[in-house]
């Protein structure tokens, strides 16, 4: 009966929804500033995350409230990373599991959910997650985790097209929200501890036929389709075996699992890249290119236009995944053309996004202990080779290197969760953690849909009060203007609004909302499970309205070492908590 | 002969929708309802002409084989809706057949009780030419786990088919089988995944046949049907509700 209860409410739809149009480049380029819809993972493809709203700020916010609250359903409710998006009074939001959800921004019901059927042989690292979709035209985009692009129509939640980006069997998985950036949805792949190849994909978003393919491992050939003609694009880093020995680059990681963002003034996009493969670094001697790097790249042929090795030769799975976030600031009566990143290494690195070339890096972590700090010049780590996991060769019998204490841990200073930029107070707001790790080598080898780490490794806190700590980042100074500490890690995203005001949410199941320039504590209400998604918000009729997902789980209850222990008794959940002002 | 009495009597009546005349004769408790979901106000009859084949007793409530014939309408028809009354998802497929196509075809489904099984024949003056069996069931079929999901095989081998062909004195008969868990989405943690679209194309690529297929269809489905022109080569089209095609000639 459903279907036809369906059917006639999409009939339904179609004749009320005569005014809805599909999104545009250009709907999707004014995100940034467009206040009635969120069109793009990032609230605008810089991602910045900042809204120019400001009905809830300060004053008002103390008396904001739930309007709706919807549930993902079913037993899957663990896991959810996502951040909906909202375009003609409908809110498009992933869940777990690779599950999309079509939900009426007014009164929180749904129109229509669609249930990806996954391979039990899927092999996600960091649990079942996934961080949302892309919309254009009519469509509605995302990645699944055995590493499918599906397009679904928009009203009725069936798919239009489909493609195979990646064999999962492989250890490939997708887990990012994808981005249309000039008609192409463009996408990156997971599975880096699997000893994939990472590479950044461009689909035509109408049809999804793969327009280009760049890989992000030194030696891979690129290619670009022309007329339907697959033509090759160049050896990313032009040749194999510059900065990798032997054949390991054939297996190099590099995975671009956190997707990407777009500046349109230089016309690059800005792709992360995971750790090199395996973890154990003495198997691989070089910078292993372009692993844990930033790279700018041409979204009309994919090649690669400069890049940024935030952690070369990496011994500690610090990825170079963390969002590149475009912004401008005046130095010396100039404009510069920036970009932030705050690594999983600990540093923050503010670079020139025309070139990729260094401005400056600081910590944003209390305490870095695998590096003395950054060149001047460069931003080359100087590394302080008493904390790099010991060569297991030097061992008596080969199978256990040195173990070391290192400083952040793996889950990193930040780990994906996205940060936050206000234009009204000029900072960053970073959502890190302040954690350890112990962690030694092995001998590994690489096996096709096996984990190939070459690592042990436990987590630890480095204070019995607190791991979490949101943290105001002046770019221009390095300085922390403030913070804000939380007793479990933060795994959720962060918004900024011209409120004044900073949202984020907390694994203990807190929306908070902090005063932009003091820190203070404007707002709280308890979401009943632990939030690791990313708020938004946007305009009705009106009225300001801020929405987050709400569902404990991701790589720390997994991962987690000692710090399981500080989340296990959090509960599950998987809801949409939607909030607004009273009238 | 008596479907052929009211046909006639109704094809006399048809301008002015002498529908619902006559009881269901398998009695169904839902038969005005879904009369009413699937072909709404039309006018039908029932009609001895449109078989629908049925094993006595369902055997294995996920694997009954169902023949619907329609061959005494052919050239007349435009498509062919088939449902079970008692299932919780009733469709089980319409089918659309070219006159190159015979309109007879077999397939298995999946039943959770004991039902009417109905196959409506629409011809070309509109009229619904109804027939119907009955199927004795213990049940369970629809809410059962497919086999699929306690192995892993459907993972590696999906959308795999296997044909044959058999030529007849006139014309052939297709059979094939194509791998795929066809969940019905009522299985808890199971989303819904089936194939939805089935087409038959000639070797210019004409669409012959158009099949639309619902939850009900059994797990690794199994389809046969007739063709006139045995020297005709020929290929099929599939298409699931997650947008996986496959396709393969005959």
């Amino acid at each position: 009966m459903k279907r036809f209860a369906l059917s006639a409410l999409v009939t339904a739809m179609t004749v009320a929804g005569a005014a809805q149009a599909g999104v545009t480049d250009k709907d999707i380029l004014n995100d940034q500033m467009s206040t009635g819809d969120v069109l793009t993972n990032g609230m605008g493809l810089r991602a910045q995350r900042y809204s120019p709203m400001d009905k809830i700020n300060t004053k008002t916010v103390k008396d904001m409230r739930p309007v709706w609250a919807f549930s993902f359903g079913g037993e899957k409710q663990r896991g959810q990373e996502s951040q909906p998006m909202v375009k003609d009074g409908v809110m498009y939001v992933t869940a777990s599991y690779s599950r999309v959800f079509a939900v009426d921004t007014k009164t929180g019901d749904e129109l229509w959910e669609y249930n990806a059927r996954l391979p039990d042989g899927i092999m996600p690292c960091c649990d079942v997650i996934n961080r949302g979709v892309a919309l254009y035209d009519d469509l509605v985009i995302f990645g699944t985790l055995d590493a499918k692009l599906v397009a679904l129509n928009n009203k009725t939640g069936k798919v239009v097209w489909k493609k195979t980006v990646e064999d999962y069997k492989a250890g490939y998985s997708i887990t990012a929200a994808p981005i249309v950036v000039k008609g192409k949805v463009i996408t990156g792949v997971s599975g880096g501890e699997f000893g994939i190849v990472g590479k950044v994909e461009a689909y035509d978003a109408k049809t999804g036929k793969l327009a280009w393919t760049r890989p992000t491992v030194e030696g891979h050939m690129g290619y670009i389709w022309k007329d339907g003609k697959k033509m090759e694009n160049g050896i990313s880093g032009g040749e194999a075996g510059k900065t990798w020995p032997g054949d390991l680059w054939k297996s190099g990681g590099a995975a671009t699992w956190l997707g990407g963002t777009y500046d349109p003034d230089v016309d690059l996009l800005f792709f992360g890249t995971g750790n090199p493969a395996p973890w154990n670094s003495h198997l691989r001697p070089g910078d292993n290119l372009f692993s844990s790097s930033r790279l700018g790249i041409d979204p009309d042929t994919g090649k690669i236009a400069w890049h940024f090795q935030t952690t070369p030769h990496d011994g500690w799975d610090y990825d170079g995944v963390n969002e590149l976030i475009s912004f401008d600031y005046k130095a010396n009566g100039k404009t510069v053309k920036a970009a932030a990143t705050a690594d999983r290494n600990g540093f923050m690195y503010v670079l020139n996004r025309e070139n990729g070339d260094f401005i400056r890096g600081f910590p944003f972590v209390d305490k870095i202990s695998w590096a003395k700090g950054l060149d001047a010049k460069t931003g080359r780590p100087i590394y302080d080779d008493a904390n790099r996991p010991g060569n297991p060769a030097d061992s008596k019998d080969g199978k256990k290197g040195k173990s070391v204490l290192a400083i952040p841990s793996f889950l990193g200073g930040k780990n994906w969760m996205p940060m936050a930029y206000s234009q009204d107070t000029e900072l960053f707001y970073v959502p890190s953690n302040e954690w350890s790790m112990d962690i030694w080598n092995e001998p590994t080898a690489y096996k096709k849909g096996a984990a190939y780490l070459g690592a042990g490794f436990t987590i630890k806190a480095l204070k019995d009060e607190y791991i979490g700590v949101l943290r105001a980042m002046d770019p221009k100074t390095g300085k922390e203007v403030w913070r804000f500490n939380n007793y479990a890690p933060l795994w959720g995203g962060v918004l900024a609004t011209k409120g004044n005001l900073v949202f984020f949410g907390t694994p203990e199941g807190y929306l908070r909302g902090l005063n932009a320039k003091t820190g203070e504590v404007e707002y709280e209400f308890n979401t009943g499970s632990g939030i690791v998604g990313s708020p938004i918000t946007w305009e009705e009729n009106g009225e300001q309205f801020l929405s987050v997902v709400s569902g404990w789980g991701g790589a720390v209850p997994l991962w987690g070492g000692e710090v399981a222990k500080r989340v296990k008794h959090l509960n599950q959940g998987g809801t949409v908590w939607t909030f607004k002002l009273p009238k | 002969m008596k479907g052929r009495l009211a046909a006639l009597l109704v094809s006399a009546a048809v301008s002015f929708s002498a529908n619902g005349a006559e009881p269901d004769p398998l009695e169904s408790p839902l038969w005005d309802y879904m009369r009413t979901q699937f072909i709404g106000d039309d006018a039908y009859v029932f009609d001895d002409r449109v078989k629908v084949g049925l094993p006595e007793f369902a055997e294995d409530p996920t694997q009954v084989p169902i023949m619907v014939d329609a061959s005494a309408l052919s050239g007349n028809i435009k498509q062919i809706i088939t449902w079970a009354d008692l299932n919780p998802i009733q469709h089980i497929f319409t089918y659309y057949p070219h006159p190159e196509i015979v309109p007879r075809i077999s397939l298995r489904i999946k039943v959770q009780q004991g039902t009417a099984v109905r196959a409506a024949v629409q011809t070309k003056d509109g009229v619904w030419h109804m027939g119907g069996s009955y199927l004795d069931a213990a049940g369970g079929g629809c809410t059962a786990p497919s086999a699929a999901n306690s192995d892993p095989y459907w993972e590696s081998h999906l959308g795999e088919m296997k044909s044959r062909f058999f030529a007849k004195e006139e014309g052939g008969r297709y059979k094939f089988k194509v791998i795929h868990p066809m969940d019905t989405g009522l299985v808890n943690a199971i989303p819904e995944f089936y194939i939805q679209q089935v087409a038959v194309r000639n070797q210019q690529g004409e669409s012959l046949a158009r099949l639309e297929l619902s939850q009900p269809v059994s797990e690794n489905p199994v389809i046969t049907f007739d063709v006139r022109d045995k020297n005709q080569k020929h290929s099929v089209w599939l298409r699931d509700n997650s947008g996986n095609e496959f396709g393969r000639d005959l």
